[in-house]
């Protein structure tokens, strides 16, 4: 038990280094684009007819704390993104940026976790089934199915699926809502009419995921079927279900379970493409618009640091699950 | 009574590149009691036969008309080729007929406790509770001498050195008190100093549970320290057997005394190692006739390559199968053995 625990606090420690050591290339990126916030909400305002002189631009950089020290102003975004939760503002609508991207990260995470879910729902017993019948007709019949999910692009799939959608039943399926919610404050048939429609966005996200998957948990499976330990417990008269899933079943989790955060990181990339395809109003759309259209450098570093901030956190968790089911992890073995 | 008899056992398996004959007309005994030595190189047949008695073998193996495996115990006698389902074949795996492994580290599952699987075990043919199986666990893992049996029954393989890991193996086999154990090349992976108390136990317990072994090596020095009798095999094929002292001191066949010459002498540092020649054939290309001839020092040309040897009685119990022991061939090669000097 003690072993445990100190386990889970290396992990944790080594999470947040992880973390410190993110935050920096985050901001440094940040810094590397051309022009700062104050720049750029000055120039904002010249569009709106206001005229702006050099020294207007030093008071804001003055306000804004720009003319700090980089290494000042990298502490300082990190501590109070750790300690009030507070991102800083966006650069060129003048809000937090936690309230900004605020529930459309919730749907972007929403999204991501199911793809997530609906991947390992299907991969890891049809895997294991696929496996164990190696090379029959469910097994030969899945492989191609897998490998028409590993070459055909997400957004290919996207727009075929709306294709086909528009032209026999005349619903583009786009977007995440309905016009009569889009506007409107969250309530049960809002998130009801936002799950009707968000099958699709979780169905593409997850698609190339569980084939990668798939392909995994059964090259997994027949690894450790052919392993001694699993004729040893046949020979000790072990058979069926017992037989399949205590031994190699069991014993093909572990890597399995340490993917998962490879998987999220791959949903994340398919996070933007996919929102543009489907014209979706999540976190995704909103750092595509902020990367591409109006270059807010606070709002896409915001973004970018929690979607890792998600993906270490799901890993530190993956690691602790990873030790509780396989001892030699947890006893430092390995 | 015999407690094993093994009829002329064939064992082939389809491959992609053609049907394999790993084992043909294979027959032998075990008593109760008895140990029983199967020595042979890689691919001479012995594991393939060893698994064949708990019907371990892939699905692509198919078994010759003939080929009988009977187990007759005090209980019940049991025609092991005739177990279908998996079911019905928990009779041979665990039950009556146990089998130990050549890598212990490997032969437990890595992420369940040394003590889970031996339960498991009990639970399954002894219908056994928990707590009972466990008291019954450890009490065995103290008698193969493991030390602190309690602790070590919650720990993992890795947890464990090697020789204790095959102590606990042996433990977990002798559970369910089987009157078969098959033994498959269980001292190969251990130290030598650690072999010969692996040997010494299972000697031990073979006489106190009055149980027959089936000990399967290459290492004639084992099968000399361990078996009763001993049987040969190469390519598939039994090509001497007998009382162990017997075959050792007194081989009758090429291939048998080519693998007592090719083991290093401790008495005789100077004296060169002389390895059987050649290499073992595939068996996609088994030879015709007798399937040692392509390597045989006494080949015979005419014969050897055509007539497939039978076994010859050429001691007390003591067969051989090769050509050498029908007279005229016999006085021949045996004048000409003279003439060049060679041991027999």
């Amino acid at each position: 038990m003690a072993s445990f625990l100190k386990f889970i606090a290396v992990r944790f420690a080594a999470a947040f280094a992880t973390m410190l050591l993110v935050s920096f290339i985050v901001f440094t990126l940040m810094e590397l684009v051309p022009g700062n916030c104050a720049e750029r909400y000055i120039a904002y305002k010249t569009t709106q007819g206001q005229l702006i002189t050099e020294a207007d631009i030093r008071a804001e950089e003055v306000r804004m704390g720009l003319d700090r020290p980089y290494i000042e102003r990298w502490v300082k975004w990190v501590s109070s993104a750790i300690f009030r939760f507070d991102l800083g503002e966006s650069c060129l609508w003048r809000v937090d940026v936690t309230q900004l991207i605020g529930d459309k990260l919730g749907i972007s995470l929403g999204l991501s976790f199911a793809a997530l879910m609906l991947t390992y729902v299907i991969a890891i017993p049809v895997g294991i089934l696929s496996a164990s019948m190696r090379d029959g007709v469910l097994d030969s019949s899945l492989r191609v199915a897998s490998y028409l999910g590993l070459a055909l692009p997400n957004f290919l799939l996207a727009l075929g699926i709306m294709l086909v959608s528009t032209v026999f039943f005349g619903d583009t399926l786009t977007g995440l809502f309905s016009d009569e919610y889009r506007d409107v404050p969250w309530s049960m048939a809002k998130l009801g009419d936002m799950l009707s429609h968000a099958w699709l966005p979780i169905l593409i996200l997850g698609w190339s995921a569980t084939a990668i998957q798939l392909q995994t948990v059964r090259a997994l499976m027949s690894d450790e079927q052919g392993k001694l330990y699993v004729t040893a417990a046949k020979a000790r008269g072990i058979t069926g279900m017992r037989l399949l899933m205590c031994y190699p079943a069991r014993h093909a989790l572990g890597p399995v379970i340490n993917s998962i955060g490879f998987d999220l990181n791959r949903i994340f990339n398919d996070l933007p493409i996919v929102a543009a395809v489907l014209a979706l109003t999540d976190a995704g759309a909103l750092l595509l618009e902020a990367l591409a259209k109006s270059n807010d450098q606070q709002l896409a570093g915001a973004i970018i640091l929690a979607m890792t901030a998600t993906i270490v956190a799901l890993n530190f968790l993956t690691d602790i699950l990873l030790a509780f089911i396989d001892p030699r992890v947890r006893k430092g073995f390995f | 009574m015999t407690l094993l008899r093994v009829q002329d056992l064939q064992i082939k398996f389809s491959t992609p590149e053609g049907e394999i004959t790993a084992v043909d007309h294979v027959s032998f005994e075990v008593n109760p009691g008895e140990v029983l030595g199967l020595v042979g190189e890689s691919g001479s047949g012995k594991s393939v036969t060893a698994r064949a008695l708990m019907q371990l073998n892939a699905s692509n193996t198919t078994y010759g008309e003939n080929s009988k495996l009977l187990l007759e115990t005090p209980g019940e006698s049991v025609d092991i080729l005739a177990l279908k389902s998996e079911r019905q074949r928990r009779k041979v795996r665990g039950d009556l007929v146990s089998m130990i492994f050549q890598e212990p580290m490997a032969s437990f599952a890595p992420a369940l406790t040394i003590g889970s699987q031996m339960c498991e075990q009990l639970k399954l043919h002894r219908g056994l509770r928990r707590p009972e199986a466990k008291d019954l666990s450890i009490q065995l893992l103290s008698r193969v001498g493991i030390s602190d049996a309690a602790r070590r029954f919650d720990q993992y393989a890795f947890e464990l050195s090697g020789g204790m890991r095959q102590r606990a193996m042996i433990a977990m086999a002798l559970s369910t008190k089987p009157s078969l154990l098959i033994a498959d090349e269980p001292t190969t992976a251990l130290d030598v100093t650690i072999q010969a108390q692996v040997i010494d136990l299972m000697k031990e317990i073979a006489r106190d549970f009055g149980m027959g072994i089936i000990f399967i090596t290459h290492d004639l020095g084992v099968i000399a320290q361990t078996a009763d009798r001993v049987a040969v095999m190469y390519l598939g094929k039994i090509v001497e057997s007998g009382p162990v002292r017997e075959v050792l001191h007194n081989p009758a066949h090429p291939y048998t005394r080519g693998l007592i010459n090719a083991l290093p002498k401790l008495e005789d540092l100077e004296a060169q190692l002389t390895p059987v020649p050649g290499d073992i054939p595939s068996p996609l290309e088994r030879p015709a006739g007798c399937v040692f001839h392509t390597r045989c020092p006494q080949f015979s040309k005419g014969t050897c390559e055509h007539a497939i040897p039978p076994q010859h009685l050429v001691g007390n119990e003591h067969f051989s199968a090769c050509h050498l022991h029908e007279e005229a061939l016999a006085s021949t090669l045996a004048s000409a053995e003279h003439n060049q000097g060679v041991p027999a």
